[in-house]
Protein backbone atom coordinates (compact mmCIF):
# COMPACT_ATOMS: atom_id res chain seq x y z
CA UNK A 1 0.00 0.00 0.00
CA UNK A 2 2.74 2.47 0.92
CA UNK A 3 4.89 1.60 -1.93
CA UNK A 4 1.41 2.51 -4.09
CA UNK A 5 1.33 6.07 -2.54
CA UNK A 6 4.72 6.76 -3.31
CA UNK A 7 4.40 5.60 -6.59
CA UNK A 8 1.02 8.22 -7.11
CA UNK A 9 3.29 10.71 -5.12
CA UNK A 10 6.09 10.06 -7.63
CA UNK A 11 4.16 10.57 -10.58
CA UNK A 12 2.06 13.22 -9.70
CA UNK A 13 5.27 15.16 -8.66
CA UNK A 14 7.10 14.61 -12.26
CA UNK A 15 3.70 15.85 -13.70
CA UNK A 16 4.05 18.96 -11.58
CA UNK A 17 7.41 19.30 -13.20
CA UNK A 18 6.88 19.23 -16.67
CA UNK A 19 3.95 21.61 -16.54
CA UNK A 20 7.32 24.09 -17.01
CA UNK A 21 8.54 24.77 -19.98
CA UNK A 22 11.89 23.75 -20.67
CA UNK A 23 15.13 24.69 -22.85
CA UNK A 24 14.19 22.26 -26.20
CA UNK A 25 10.74 22.57 -25.75
CA UNK A 26 8.44 23.68 -28.47
CA UNK A 27 6.16 27.02 -28.26
CA UNK A 28 2.76 25.63 -26.82
CA UNK A 29 -0.63 26.86 -29.03
CA UNK A 30 -2.67 29.04 -26.83
CA UNK A 31 -4.59 31.81 -28.33
CA UNK A 32 -5.14 34.80 -25.98
CA UNK A 33 -6.69 38.23 -27.07
CA UNK A 34 -4.96 41.54 -27.57
CA UNK A 35 -5.95 45.02 -26.89
CA UNK A 36 -8.66 44.89 -29.61
CA UNK A 37 -10.42 41.77 -28.06
CA UNK A 38 -9.06 39.88 -30.79
CA UNK A 39 -7.70 36.18 -30.45
CA UNK A 40 -4.11 35.71 -31.19
CA UNK A 41 -1.94 32.37 -31.41
CA UNK A 42 1.46 33.12 -29.53
CA UNK A 43 2.62 30.21 -31.67
CA UNK A 44 3.08 32.62 -34.81
CA UNK A 45 4.60 30.21 -36.69
CA UNK A 46 6.35 32.36 -39.81
CA UNK A 47 10.01 31.20 -40.04
CA UNK A 48 10.87 34.35 -36.85
CA UNK A 49 12.36 34.36 -33.93
CA UNK A 50 9.91 34.89 -30.98
CA UNK A 51 10.04 35.96 -27.90
CA UNK A 52 7.84 36.15 -25.23
CA UNK A 53 7.54 38.56 -22.68
CA UNK A 54 5.82 38.36 -19.28
CA UNK A 55 4.78 41.47 -17.71
CA UNK A 56 2.04 43.65 -15.97
CA UNK A 57 1.54 47.29 -15.90
CA UNK A 58 1.69 47.83 -12.00
CA UNK A 59 5.40 46.20 -11.98
CA UNK A 60 7.93 48.85 -12.61
CA UNK A 61 10.70 46.46 -13.24
CA UNK A 62 8.55 45.37 -16.42
CA UNK A 63 7.95 49.02 -17.55
CA UNK A 64 11.47 50.00 -17.70
CA UNK A 65 12.18 46.54 -19.59
CA UNK A 66 9.32 47.45 -22.06
CA UNK A 67 11.60 50.89 -23.20
CA UNK A 68 14.51 48.07 -24.39
CA UNK A 69 11.88 45.72 -26.32
CA UNK A 70 10.55 48.85 -28.17
CA UNK A 71 14.01 49.52 -28.88
CA UNK A 72 14.68 46.24 -29.88
CA UNK A 73 11.49 46.31 -32.14
CA UNK A 74 12.54 49.30 -33.75
CA UNK A 75 15.58 48.62 -34.45
CA UNK A 76 14.71 45.03 -36.02
CA UNK A 77 11.65 45.00 -37.39
CA UNK A 78 9.02 43.05 -37.26
CA UNK A 79 11.70 40.77 -39.93
CA UNK A 80 13.46 38.84 -37.65
CA UNK A 81 12.09 38.98 -34.75
CA UNK A 82 7.93 38.51 -32.96
CA UNK A 83 8.00 40.29 -30.16
CA UNK A 84 4.87 39.38 -27.78
CA UNK A 85 3.97 40.56 -24.60
CA UNK A 86 1.91 38.71 -22.74
CA UNK A 87 0.44 40.90 -19.55
CA UNK A 88 -0.88 39.18 -16.20
CA UNK A 89 -3.12 42.74 -15.12
CA UNK A 90 -6.22 41.43 -13.98
CA UNK A 91 -7.17 45.75 -14.57
CA UNK A 92 -7.52 45.87 -18.31
CA UNK A 93 -7.76 49.25 -18.79
CA UNK A 94 -4.15 49.35 -17.01
CA UNK A 95 -2.92 47.19 -19.49
CA UNK A 96 -4.30 49.38 -22.38
CA UNK A 97 -3.18 52.16 -20.44
CA UNK A 98 0.84 50.86 -19.73
CA UNK A 99 0.86 49.99 -23.47
CA UNK A 100 -0.22 53.79 -25.07
CA UNK A 101 1.95 55.33 -22.40
CA UNK A 102 5.34 53.16 -23.23
CA UNK A 103 4.91 53.09 -27.02
CA UNK A 104 4.27 49.61 -27.91
CA UNK A 105 4.08 48.53 -30.97
CA UNK A 106 4.34 44.85 -31.12
CA UNK A 107 2.03 41.83 -30.38
CA UNK A 108 0.20 42.69 -26.96
CA UNK A 109 -1.75 39.94 -25.11
CA UNK A 110 -3.40 39.62 -21.87
CA UNK A 111 -4.48 36.49 -19.54
CA UNK A 112 -5.78 38.72 -16.72
CA UNK A 113 -5.49 36.06 -13.88
CA UNK A 114 -1.96 37.34 -12.14
CA UNK A 115 0.56 34.13 -11.25
CA UNK A 116 -2.27 31.97 -11.37
CA UNK A 117 -2.95 32.89 -15.27
CA UNK A 118 -3.12 29.44 -16.98
CA UNK A 119 -0.54 30.57 -19.67
CA UNK A 120 1.73 31.86 -16.55
CA UNK A 121 1.31 28.26 -15.10
CA UNK A 122 2.44 26.55 -18.37
CA UNK A 123 5.55 28.80 -18.95
CA UNK A 124 6.05 28.42 -15.00
CA UNK A 125 6.65 31.74 -14.54
CA UNK A 126 7.57 33.35 -10.89
CA UNK A 127 8.45 36.36 -11.16
CA UNK A 128 7.69 39.32 -13.26
CA UNK A 129 9.56 40.16 -16.22
CA UNK A 130 10.24 36.68 -17.41
CA UNK A 131 11.00 36.22 -21.03
CA UNK A 132 11.34 33.41 -23.40
CA UNK A 133 13.31 32.97 -26.61
CA UNK A 134 12.33 30.53 -29.11
CA UNK A 135 13.87 29.73 -32.51
CA UNK A 136 12.50 29.71 -35.86
CA UNK A 137 11.86 26.57 -35.22
CA UNK A 138 9.71 27.62 -32.46
CA UNK A 139 12.07 25.60 -30.14
CA UNK A 140 12.38 27.09 -26.48
CA UNK A 141 16.62 28.43 -26.88
CA UNK A 142 16.52 30.89 -23.65
CA UNK A 143 15.11 31.86 -20.88
CA UNK A 144 15.39 35.49 -19.82
CA UNK A 145 18.09 36.02 -21.99
CA UNK A 146 19.72 39.19 -21.90
CA UNK A 147 19.48 41.63 -24.82
CA UNK A 148 22.97 40.81 -25.80
CA UNK A 149 21.84 37.39 -25.92
CA UNK A 150 19.09 37.73 -27.91
CA UNK A 151 20.99 40.64 -30.42
CA UNK A 152 23.50 37.47 -31.08
CA UNK A 153 21.36 35.05 -32.10
CA UNK A 154 19.67 37.57 -34.15
CA UNK A 155 22.37 38.64 -36.19
CA UNK B 1 -22.17 5.13 36.67
CA UNK B 2 -24.79 6.70 34.53
CA UNK B 3 -23.95 10.13 36.34
CA UNK B 4 -20.43 10.26 36.48
CA UNK B 5 -20.62 9.38 32.00
CA UNK B 6 -23.11 12.87 31.89
CA UNK B 7 -20.58 14.56 34.09
CA UNK B 8 -17.91 13.37 31.83
CA UNK B 9 -19.97 14.53 28.62
CA UNK B 10 -20.51 17.54 30.46
CA UNK B 11 -16.86 18.49 31.14
CA UNK B 12 -15.66 17.56 27.87
CA UNK B 13 -18.25 20.17 26.07
CA UNK B 14 -17.19 22.97 28.26
CA UNK B 15 -13.32 22.14 27.27
CA UNK B 16 -14.20 22.06 23.87
CA UNK B 17 -16.67 25.28 23.91
CA UNK B 18 -13.89 27.04 25.65
CA UNK B 19 -11.41 26.15 23.32
CA UNK B 20 -13.34 26.51 20.31
CA UNK B 21 -13.78 30.20 21.66
CA UNK B 22 -9.54 30.25 22.52
CA UNK B 23 -9.05 29.26 19.08
CA UNK B 24 -11.45 31.91 17.19
CA UNK B 25 -8.56 33.82 16.77
CA UNK B 26 -7.09 36.38 13.29
CA UNK B 27 -9.63 36.30 10.66
CA UNK B 28 -7.27 38.60 8.03
CA UNK B 29 -3.70 39.46 7.47
CA UNK B 30 -2.61 42.18 5.34
CA UNK B 31 1.56 42.16 5.32
CA UNK B 32 3.38 45.03 2.82
CA UNK B 33 6.77 43.11 2.21
CA UNK B 34 9.93 44.78 1.56
CA UNK B 35 13.05 43.87 -0.23
CA UNK B 36 15.45 44.54 -2.69
CA UNK B 37 13.37 43.65 -5.31
CA UNK B 38 9.82 44.52 -6.42
CA UNK B 39 7.42 41.95 -3.93
CA UNK B 40 4.63 42.19 -6.09
CA UNK B 41 6.73 41.19 -8.93
CA UNK B 42 7.55 37.64 -7.46
CA UNK B 43 5.16 34.72 -6.96
CA UNK B 44 6.88 33.66 -3.91
CA UNK B 45 5.67 35.31 -0.68
CA UNK B 46 1.96 34.52 -2.32
CA UNK B 47 2.87 30.48 -2.39
CA UNK B 48 4.51 30.50 0.66
CA UNK B 49 1.33 31.99 2.00
CA UNK B 50 -0.86 29.47 0.28
CA UNK B 51 1.14 26.42 1.69
CA UNK B 52 -0.33 26.84 5.47
CA UNK B 53 -3.55 24.77 5.63
CA UNK B 54 -5.55 27.51 7.73
CA UNK B 55 -5.00 30.00 4.93
CA UNK B 56 -8.36 30.17 2.84
CA UNK B 57 -7.02 33.15 -0.16
CA UNK B 58 -4.57 35.37 -1.15
CA UNK B 59 -5.57 38.49 -2.65
CA UNK B 60 -3.29 41.10 -3.75
CA UNK B 61 -3.66 44.82 -3.36
CA UNK B 62 -1.12 46.83 -6.30
CA UNK B 63 -1.96 50.25 -5.35
CA UNK B 64 -0.99 49.49 -1.50
CA UNK B 65 1.42 46.73 -2.45
CA UNK B 66 -0.32 44.69 0.28
CA UNK B 67 -1.10 40.97 0.60
CA UNK B 68 -3.81 40.51 1.91
CA UNK B 69 -4.79 36.66 3.59
CA UNK B 70 -7.75 35.95 4.45
CA UNK B 71 -7.91 32.42 7.05
CA UNK B 72 -10.10 29.96 8.20
CA UNK B 73 -12.08 29.72 11.01
CA UNK B 74 -11.15 28.74 14.18
CA UNK B 75 -7.06 28.94 12.85
CA UNK B 76 -4.66 28.70 15.82
CA UNK B 77 -2.04 30.73 13.58
CA UNK B 78 -0.03 33.59 15.42
CA UNK B 79 1.35 36.53 12.81
CA UNK B 80 5.13 35.35 13.18
CA UNK B 81 3.54 32.65 11.09
CA UNK B 82 3.29 34.95 8.54
CA UNK B 83 6.56 37.31 9.32
CA UNK B 84 7.95 33.97 8.77
CA UNK B 85 6.72 32.96 5.39
CA UNK B 86 7.67 36.62 4.17
CA UNK B 87 11.00 36.28 5.23
CA UNK B 88 11.30 32.59 3.45
CA UNK B 89 10.87 34.11 0.14
CA UNK B 90 13.12 35.93 0.40
CA UNK B 91 11.98 39.41 1.52
CA UNK B 92 10.67 41.46 4.93
CA UNK B 93 7.72 42.69 6.05
CA UNK B 94 6.79 46.43 5.75
CA UNK B 95 4.05 46.79 7.81
CA UNK B 96 2.06 44.25 9.36
CA UNK B 97 -1.75 44.31 10.73
CA UNK B 98 -4.21 41.98 11.66
CA UNK B 99 -8.18 41.40 12.12
CA UNK B 100 -9.22 39.76 14.97
CA UNK B 101 -12.31 39.57 17.29
CA UNK B 102 -12.43 42.46 19.91
CA UNK B 103 -12.73 39.83 22.36
CA UNK B 104 -9.81 37.79 21.63
CA UNK B 105 -7.60 40.93 21.96
CA UNK B 106 -8.45 41.67 24.73
CA UNK B 107 -8.38 38.44 26.66
CA UNK B 108 -4.78 37.59 24.94
CA UNK B 109 -2.28 38.35 27.54
CA UNK B 110 0.53 38.42 24.47
CA UNK B 111 -1.08 41.58 22.42
CA UNK B 112 -0.23 44.33 24.16
CA UNK B 113 -1.44 47.77 23.21
CA UNK B 114 1.51 50.05 23.60
CA UNK B 115 -0.78 53.48 23.23
CA UNK B 116 -3.85 53.68 25.30
CA UNK B 117 -6.78 53.56 22.36
CA UNK B 118 -10.30 52.52 22.09
CA UNK B 119 -11.62 50.12 19.65
CA UNK B 120 -14.22 51.77 17.56
CA UNK B 121 -16.51 48.57 16.94
CA UNK B 122 -16.98 45.66 19.45
CA UNK B 123 -17.18 42.98 16.55
CA UNK B 124 -13.64 42.59 14.80
CA UNK B 125 -11.13 45.19 14.87
CA UNK B 126 -7.95 45.66 13.43
CA UNK B 127 -4.19 46.35 14.84
CA UNK B 128 -1.13 46.64 13.58
CA UNK B 129 2.20 45.31 14.92
CA UNK B 130 4.94 47.17 15.65
CA UNK B 131 7.37 44.69 17.05
CA UNK B 132 11.05 44.08 15.41
CA UNK B 133 10.42 42.05 12.36
CA UNK B 134 7.14 43.80 12.04
CA UNK B 135 7.90 47.25 10.69
CA UNK B 136 10.91 48.62 8.87
CA UNK B 137 14.25 48.03 10.34
CA UNK B 138 14.78 52.00 10.28
CA UNK B 139 11.03 52.43 11.62
CA UNK B 140 11.67 50.04 14.48
CA UNK B 141 15.04 52.18 15.80
CA UNK B 142 13.17 55.38 16.06
CA UNK B 143 10.51 53.61 17.49
CA UNK B 144 12.51 52.01 19.97
CA UNK B 145 13.07 55.72 21.25
CA UNK B 146 9.62 56.36 21.82
CA UNK B 147 8.66 53.72 23.26
CA UNK B 148 11.11 53.17 26.06
CA UNK B 149 8.81 53.36 28.89
CA UNK B 150 7.32 50.02 27.47
CA UNK B 151 9.40 47.80 29.28
CA UNK B 152 8.36 44.70 27.09
CA UNK B 153 8.73 46.37 23.80
CA UNK B 154 12.68 45.83 23.80
CA UNK B 155 12.66 42.64 25.14
CA UNK B 156 11.62 41.34 21.96
CA UNK B 157 9.72 38.25 23.29
CA UNK B 158 8.36 36.44 20.39
CA UNK B 159 4.86 35.74 21.78
CA UNK B 160 4.48 39.02 22.46
CA UNK B 161 2.95 41.60 20.08
CA UNK B 162 2.71 45.27 20.93
CA UNK B 163 0.37 46.79 18.89
CA UNK B 164 -2.14 49.83 18.35
CA UNK B 165 -5.69 49.36 17.20
CA UNK B 166 -6.36 50.94 13.64
CA UNK B 167 -9.54 50.53 13.14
Amino acid sequence: MRAIIYIILLIANTLIVSAQLKIGDNIPNIVLKNQNNVGMNINQNNEKFILIDFWASWCGPCRLGNKKLVKLHNDFGANKINIIGISLDTDKLKWIKAIEKDKIKFTQVIDPKGFDAKTAVLFGVEELPSKFLFNKKGILIAINPTEEEIMKYLN
Amino acid sequence: MKKIYNTYILLVSIVLLVSTTANAQISKVEIRATGLTCSMCSNAINKQFKKLAEVDSVATDLNTNTFVVYLKKDNKLSPNVFKESVEKAGFFVGSFEVTMPLEQLKSNSNYILIEANEAKSNNDVVVRIFDKGYVTEKEYKKLLKSYSKTATYALNNEADYHIKIIN
